[in-house]
């Protein structure tokens, strides 16, 4: 009752008039109007743009390797021992020149949450995760990696967040690569707030 | 002598008529293709995305696609369909939409190896009576659909089309009343001709409001899609309905869409008559019916859906009272 007797009767004919001449069905077709010849925010992957995340990104993970060629890890464990989903297998051995290293170092993908619970935990900057995304298999096999696996994968993002001009290719599998223009732009700009 | 002459002159207008009929039946088969194109795209790009892109250029190719693909779809009776009628309704619905356009004039007449030739098939004088006579035939084809489908989502949305179309098209009936005394005839080319200086839509605000929204409900276009409404009835009457069979109810319902955005150009916004550009009457038709196929499309991705009361009671309550002003009005402003 007393929300009633607080409305001025200004504002009550306002709104009247308002309801009138659907004043709410034409603000919404005002916005949609303007959403219609603004930028549209789709991106054509795979065969025309492709999405290159953030260095900050978490994804297939990559064991770095020291200036002799030889894998950082020493073969502590640690990140075996810490990680949730208990899918890193590390066994040590000594090599040939009497360092700790890894004989086997299987991740399986399968398991993976990728928290990155593994790099924070390793002492020697060895076990990272890149920036790959795309490594979808038709067989779970394919998603345990060994040691030289890991050793070749591609390495964090110089820069990202960015979308990059990208080809659709058949030849070695599927894959997409990015264009040889190297073209790229912000897709945040694209974005229209408000 | 004179008699031969005579005789010539009949099968001369024999051809020309069987010739409009192809073509327009050509064109009237054609029209759906870029239509979804043209939806697709303007959904896509209200809600910011690109819509079809892949097949040819920007999409447009995508029509022929769905089409070979719905035509090579397994063509799927139910098993507790009555066979007969599942197939018939589907060729009642393209038959009642395509009777439909057989009275729209699109243009003034044009002349062609010395021959008049008028760009209607029949000028009725009661074509407005038939128009709204034909349409109501639709709801037989929905309702026989619904029922033979023998599925619960299918007759509830078959028995909310037809309380829909039979509630606007009261209201419908009534907002043309404006625009039949203004011209002194339901004949549209006498309507569309006595638009020629000012358009109705100038005397006939109100029947155009009403017309309009009626039409949008007729169309079953969002926000009066309730027979179709994807969230609780699965796809309304055409549920159990796949294929070829579906694409066949799909062509109908994009040529009412195109018949109701002509038949509101030419009632309200003055037919083919020009304004200010001089073009050829057709172009000018053409575009005003483009127009309002925008505007209906616009509408659907921009409104959320009525509720079902709310929509009999805008039908009953709002639109009736409203329509019946209209003609109250304008009657005493005419005499
Ligand atoms: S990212 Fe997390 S879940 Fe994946 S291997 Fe590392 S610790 Fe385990
Ligand atoms: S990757 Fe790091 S944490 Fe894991 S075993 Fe090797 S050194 Fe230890």
């Amino acid at each position: 009752m007393s929300k009633t007797l607080n409305v001025k009767p200004m504002e009550l004919v306002s709104g009247w008039i308002g309801w009138i001449f659907f004043r709410d069905l034409v603000g919404g077709l005002s916005l949609t109007l303007s959403y219609m010849f603004s930028k549209t925010v789709t991106e054509q992957y795979p065969d025309k743009e492709k999405w290159v995340p953030y260095p900050r990104y978490r994804g297939h993970h990559f064991l770095n390797t020291n200036e002799e060629g030889d894998v950082n890890c020493v073969a502590c464990e640690l990140c075996a021992k810490i990680c949730p989903c208990d899918c890193i297998e590390v066994v040590p051995y000594e090599d040939e020149k009497g360092n700790r290293r890894p004989k086997v170092f299987d991740i399986n993908l399968g398991r993976c949450l990728f928290c990155g619970l593994c790099e924070d935990a390793c002492p020697a900057d060895a076990i990272k995760l890149g920036q790959l995304y795309e490594f979808s298999s038709e067989t779970s096999q394919a998603l345990n990696v060994g040691r030289d696996a890991l050793m070749g994968m591609p390495r964090k993002a110089e820069e990202g967040g960015k979308v990059y001009d990208a080809e659709f290719s058949l030849l070695e599998g599927v894959s997409v690569n990015i264009s040889a223009d190297n073209k790229s732009h912000d897709w945040w700009k694209k974005i229209r707030r408000g | 002598m004179i008699r031969g002459g005579l005789i010539v002159i009949e099968l001369v207008s024999l051809v020309v008529l069987l010739a409009k009929m192809v073509i327009v039946i050509l064109v009237l088969l054609m029209l759906p293709i870029p239509l979804t194109w043209l939806e697709r795209k303007i959904a896509g790009h209200i809600q910011q995305r690109l819509g079809p892109m892949r097949v040819g250029w920007h999409g447009l190719l995508q029509p022929l696609a769905d089409g070979i693909k719905l035509l090579t779809k397994e063509d799927h009776i139910p098993d507790e369909a009555d066979r007969l009628l599942f197939t018939l309704a589907p060729i009642i619905t393209l038959v009642a939409t395509f009777a439909l356009f057989v009275v729209i004039p699109i243009g003034d007449p044009i002349q062609l190896f010395g021959q008049e030739i008028t760009l209607y098939l029949a000028d009725m004088n009661v074509a407005l009576l038939y128009v709204l006579a034909v349409s109501g035939i639709h709801v037989f084809a929905v309702i026989i659909g619904g029922w033979a489908s023998n599925s619960k989502y299918a007759v509830l949305g078959s028995l909310r089309t037809c309380a829909q179309m039979i509630s606007y098209e009261i209201p419908m009936g009534f907002a043309v009343v404006g625009v039949v005394m203004l011209a002194h005839s339901m004949s549209l080319v006498s309507i569309v001709n006595s638009q020629a200086d000012v358009w109705n839509i100038v005397y006939q605000p109100l029947g155009f409001f009403v017309f309009f929204i009626a039409s949008l409900a007729e169309a079953q276009r969002i926000p009066f899609d309730l027979a179709e409404a994807e969230g609780d009835l699965g796809a309304g009457y055409h549920t159990e309905y796949s294929g070829m069979r579906f694409s066949l109810f799909m062509i109908s319902e994009y040529l009412i869409v195109i018949f109701l955005a002509a038949l509101n150009v030419i009632l309200f916004f003055g037919g083919w008559n020009d304004f200010l550009v001089p073009l050829p009457s057709i172009l000018w038709f053409v575009l005003k019916v483009g127009f309002f196929v925008w505007l209906f499309m616009w509408f659907r991705f921009t409104f959320p859906r009525y509720r079902y009361d709310q929509l009999m009671s805008i039908g009953w309550k709002v639109l009736l009272p409203l329509s019946l002003a209209n003609i109250l009005v304008s009657g005493l402003i005419l005499s």
